[in-house]
């Protein structure tokens, strides 16, 4: 090891300082544990047991996560890999209205030029990942930069920031992205889904903030300002890990905003499709040209199949946040960790 | 200063900042509803063989939005500011010519009623069944209810409104597919109108519940089984308070706080969602004028919706922020040292 | 004042007022201000332990917490080593001794043993953030060593298991040995221990507070001990011969030698906490006055503190003359610095009436915690 260099810091400081010279002392005779040091791929594994290993057998206990993780990746692999193995739709591949579980080729019908719906959800996927994804990664990027930095640093900062939140969360929201989206007329899937999420961001920063608030009185904070903790750290790994399940939580649900907003916006015509398939465009079809509402044994298929899909992504990406809670629960996760000592002994 | 007035300067700074804002971005936009309001009549003069007159065209303009393109910026907001404050005058309609402030003062009431009767039906409902789940942790019940309320809390608002809509109403006719009372009522304090509006309206409530549902009574579920684990819990059945007493007091308070900023927003958002609802029911509230002003980009119609749903949000935010300090000490020790 | 030769801290006429306007008062216009600390002047030397003993309420906490630097006075200065400690925060790295050396020297060790470390963090996490901020060359292997060692000799074996725990699966009184551990390990000059074995069995707060001597010995480090309770406060200045300060209402009323507050309490103040504690030593316990020394029980609010002496209320010797001035610290007849009107024999307060106060003299109660 390399003590020897150690040792010099030490003597230095001592010069200055006439308590360390105690702890010097003492770490000097005390006992050796050389012996059982551990080696670095110990460490490594042990690291990766405690952030990965650990937190995705909790995860996989609980049927929320298991099921949520499940529809997730369903429909992640349908955007990525299902779009390769589903060929696009055609014109006229079947009788138009065909309804839905008549034929094995196109068992959710056809629209109204006879394409087949199964063919164009799945083309329709990859449009949702993508204004689900830029829309997340806006909103709670923006949420935690703004709502912790406020919380924790306090004073004018603090009062600036929270005055900026309050506007963008005072501004209607829906309101503004249909004005901005009717003026812009964005097509790239990722710019619709940070516009979308424009509003999105105020409501978690502000949560963020009040919890910080709290977390910033407790006693290991304080504890940890008491030795000079630079800031960015004491954020980033006494504070930030507080928040996981409110950020973990309000990302599936920035999700589940944007995603509802397009799909909604699509739906009733505001935005334009630019010749892409998409859930809300081929409801907004169903329910101008195919008459669904009136006629649901005719267009009926065409409407409540996007429907379902829009649902059900949905339900997967609420269930993963629920079962995720249970991640974040220390107590829980020490169970599932092999190199935490058991709780058998726990003294409490 | 003290916090409170403080706190209600602050909400009306923010309220001209957020209208100077959304007047500054409809002016400064490219393709904003000048320019487009210029292309539509060059298109039109095109169009039906003539030679645009551009003077011609822009005096129009300016006539019809109330613009002058001359006037520096910040006198222009200044004029609008001081004719909303002063006369109530939000300019005219340019699609009816009626005043915006008509059109919003008759479309109002028809949104609130549905917005506000939907929020607390909805908040109500899931507060105690959060709190019912949370009695009965572990129970089939309580998995029963998760499971219900997760499937509820997916379904977007307008997918339940337009299934709603397609069976309810168009399936087995109980409920009207449009409208706001029945067509031979006259609008009064008569009977008839009233179950007319209540019939009209059940639909659109019904699906304003949807809004978050389940989302809230699990958040609640969440926040009683954590605060009944809590120390101070422990400490007070110790001291041999009643049951009631802690279930309201303790859990009961402790639980519903940190939703109780979420009403307030809440409110806000619906009226949002209003717009896409209200398409959907065919049910001429605020929502429904936004979806047509916007289509017909009816610049000053358009200037006073975001008026109107700029205050109403402002309003729920003061309120929550007011009162959430009077309801949790912690919240407003807003003295502290900087770190 | 109490001063000392070299000292490590020095707090100056240290004054510390919180505003706490309520909702209504605001609306009127009221402010409140607490006024949680008073005009305290104090010395901290090397190796030295200190107990600072008062009711709830009485300031010592704030007191504690200015002396290491995490409270700003509104009044007053604190030096270390000569240096202003928030003159240092303010000039960054221009000042004399830096900030961060400051804060390096200065340590807390929380009341509340369950939200004093970090639940997300294992033990061996927790413990490795002071070795790298002190140390920020040492290897992982090394500072893992460390951390072993110093489990081990705060009595946690095997260390290599403790090491790998959260603090939940802790016991209040291994959770405190840890946050000690994590304190010591920064190699400070002070450590305040903020009623840090109140919330202990009572069976192991004499453990921990001979454990603390043991780590004071060795890592030669001086403690600022802070209880509500006379007895832990005479136990840990008594044992090794420290000092012993007594606050009432943000006023540091008397100061001297452990032994000399324990045996010979001078002022009123002392003399009832003395009086309400049954203590550790049986040696003492004879010399227990059976007549308990006290007006009446009710603490006054330290929005308002009493006019002149402030335990003038409570005081069974007060007099007219302790209503009208308030008396400052001085010697008496032993060790101790006393702020009471009866160290003076010359004072104005031996020729004026008995103070009567408000309430019935007859209303005597026993005085007691709480």
């Amino acid at each position: 090891m390399a003590d020897t260099d150690i040792d010099t810091e030490d003597d230095a400081q001592t010069v200055t300082d006439g308590g360390s010279g105690g702890a010097q002392a003492f770490f000097e005779q005390a006992g050796d544990y050389q012996a059982t040091s551990t080696s670095r791929k110990d460490r490594t594994y042990r690291k990766l047991d405690l952030y990965v290993f650990a937190p995705f057998r909790v995860a996989w206990s609980d049927w929320r996560a298991r099921v949520g993780i499940s529809i997730i990746v369903f429909f992640i692999l349908l955007g990525t890999v299902g779009v390769e193995l589903v060929e696009e739709p055609l014109m006229n591949e079947g009788a138009p209205y065909t309804t839905w579980f008549q034929t094995w080729e196109m068992p959710l019908g056809t629209d109204n030029w006879g394409q087949p719906i199964h063919k164009m959800l799945v083309h329709s996927t990859p449009a949702i990942l993508k204004m689900a994804l830029a829309g997340v990664l806006f909103a709670v990027g923006l949420a935690i930069v703004i709502g912790v930095v406020a919380g924790y640093k306090g004073g004018t900062v603090d009062y600036v920031l929270m005055t900026l939140t309050d506007i963008i969360m005072i501004i209607p929201g829906l309101p503004l992205t249909i004005v901005l989206l009717a003026i812009w007329q964005p097509r790239d899937p990722f710019v619709v889904g940070v516009v979308l999420a424009i509003d999105s961001w105020p409501s978690l920063a502000r949560m963020l903030r009040s919890q910080v608030l709290t977390i910033r009185e407790e006693e290991y904070v304080e504890a940890a300002r008491a030795m000079g903790v630079p800031t960015r750290t004491i954020v980033q790994k006494d504070i930030t890990p507080q928040l996981m399940p409110y950020i973990m939580i309000n990302a599936s649900n920035a999700a589940q905003g944007v995603i509802f907003a397009a799909v909604g916006l699509y739906f009733l015509g505001f935005l334009p499709d630019g010749g892409a398939y998409n859930w809300g465009v081929m409801m907004n079809e169903a329910y101008q040209t195919g008459g669904a509402l009136a006629n649901p044994w005719r267009g009926g298929h065409w409407l409540f199949a996007p429907m379902i899909m829009l649902t059900v992504f949905t339900m997967g990406l609420i269930l993963f946040s629920q079962g995720m809670d249970r991640v974040f629960n220390t107590k829980i996760r020490a169970r599932h960790a092999k190199t935490v000592a058991d709780d058998e002994d726990e003294l409490n | 200063m003290n916090y409170y007035l403080r706190r209600l300067w602050q909400a009306v700074f923010t309220l001209v900042v957020v209208i100077a804002l959304t007047f500054v971005l409809y002016r400064m936009m490219p393709g904003g509803p000048i320019e487009q309001m210029e292309q539509r009549m060059i298109d039109e003069a095109i169009g039906s063989g003539q030679d645009p007159d551009l003077q011609y065209i822009r005096r129009m303009v300016e006539i019809r939005t109330g613009i002058d393109p001359n006037k520096p910026m910040y006198i222009e907001f200044y004029e609008y500011m001081r004719d909303i404050i002063l006369y109530q005058d939000f300019g005219e309609s340019i699609n009816s010519g009626d005043p915006v402030f008509d059109i919003l003062f008759y479309a109002m009431p028809w949104s609130i009623f549905v917005s506000v009767y939907g929020l607390l039906i909805g908040f109500t409902a899931n507060i105690v069944l959060g709190a019912v789940m949370a009695y009965y942790e572990g129970s089939r019940f309580d998995s029963g209810s998760t499971i219900v309320a997760v499937v509820l809390n997916s379904i977007p608002y307008y997918v339940g409104a337009v299934i709603m809509l397609a069976f309810l109403s168009f399936q087995w006719e109980l409920f009207p597919t449009g409208g706001r009372y029945w067509a031979g009522t006259e609008p009064g304090f008569s009977i008839e109108f009233a179950l007319g509006v209540l019939h009209h309206g059940a639909l659109p409530i019904m699906s304003t519940i949807l809004i978050g549902f389940g989302g809230t009574a699990l958040s609640m579920r969440g926040n009683c089984i954590r605060v009944m684990g809590s120390n101070y819990l422990r400490v007070a059945r110790l001291r041999g308070l009643s049951d009631s007493r802690i279930a309201t007091r303790y859990v009961g308070r402790n639980a519903i706080l940190p939703l109780y900023t979420g009403f307030m927003i809440g409110l806000a958002g619906i009226f949002g969602s209003s717009i896409i609802m209200e398409q959907i029911f065919t049910y001429p509230g605020v929502g429904w004028y936004t979806f047509d002003a916007l289509n017909q980009r009816d610049y000053p119609l358009l200037m006073g919706i975001l008026i109107f749903f700029s205050t109403v949000t402002v309003i729920g935010v003061l309120i929550a922020d007011l009162t959430y300090g009077l309801i949790d000490p912690r919240a407003s020790s807003n003295d502290r040292e900087g770190f | 004042m109490a001063r000392s030769a070299d000292p490590v801290v020095e707090l100056d006429n240290v004054q510390v007022h919180f505003n706490d306007t309520g909702f209504i008062d605001k609306l009127r216009g009221d402010e409140t201000i607490v006024h949680a600390v008073e005009d305290v002047s104090l010395d901290i030397a090397e190796n030295e332990a200190i107990a600072l003993v008062g009711e709830s309420g009485c300031g010592k906490t704030t007191l504690g917490k200015v002396a290491v630097g995490l409270q700003r006075p509104t009044g007053g200065t604190i030096r270390y080593r000569g240096q202003d400690i928030w003159e240092a925060k303010e000039n960054g790295r221009n000042s004399e001794i830096p900030y961060s050396k400051i804060r390096q020297s200065l340590q807390i060790v929380h009341q509340d043993p369950g939200s004093s470390l970090n639940p997300n963090r294992t033990v061996l996490t927790s413990l490795e953030v002071p070795l790298k901020m002190t140390q920020s060359e040492m290897g992982a292997d090394a500072r893992e060593q460390r951390i072993y060692q110093l489990l081990e000799y705060l009595g946690m074996k095997p260390p290599q298991d403790y090491a790998h725990r959260y603090p939940h699966q802790l016991s209040g009184g291994e959770q405190q040995r840890v946050a000690l551990g994590r304190a010591l390990l920064m190699s400070p000059d002070v450590i305040l221990a903020d009623e840090a074995v109140s919330a202990l069995d009572v069976s192991l707060r004499v453990e921990m507070m001979d454990l603390m001597h043991d780590l004071q010995e060795v890592f030669n480090t001086s403690f600022v001990f802070i209880s509500h309770d006379f007895a832990n406060a005479r136990y840990f200045a008594g044992k090794v011969g420290g000092k012993i300060g007594v606050m009432y209402l943000g006023e540091l009323v008397e100061f001297g030698p452990a032994e000399e507050v324990i045996r010979n309490p001078q002022h009123p103040y002392t003399k009832v906490l003395s009086w309400a504690t049954p203590t550790l030593d049986p040696d003492l316990a004879a010399e227990e006055s059976m007549d308990p020394p006290v007006r009446k029980i009710d603490i006054p609010d330290p929005v308002n503190p009493p006019s002149g002496c402030r335990f003038h209320t409570r005081c069974p010797d007060a007099r007219e003359a302790c209503a009208r001035e308030s008396p400052s610290l001085q010697r008496g007849e032993t060790d101790s610095l006393v702020s009471c009107f009866r160290m003076d024999d010359q004072h104005e307060y031996w020729n004026s009436d008995p103070f009567e106060g408000d309430d019935d003299p007859t209303e005597r109660e026993h005085a007691g915690e709480q």
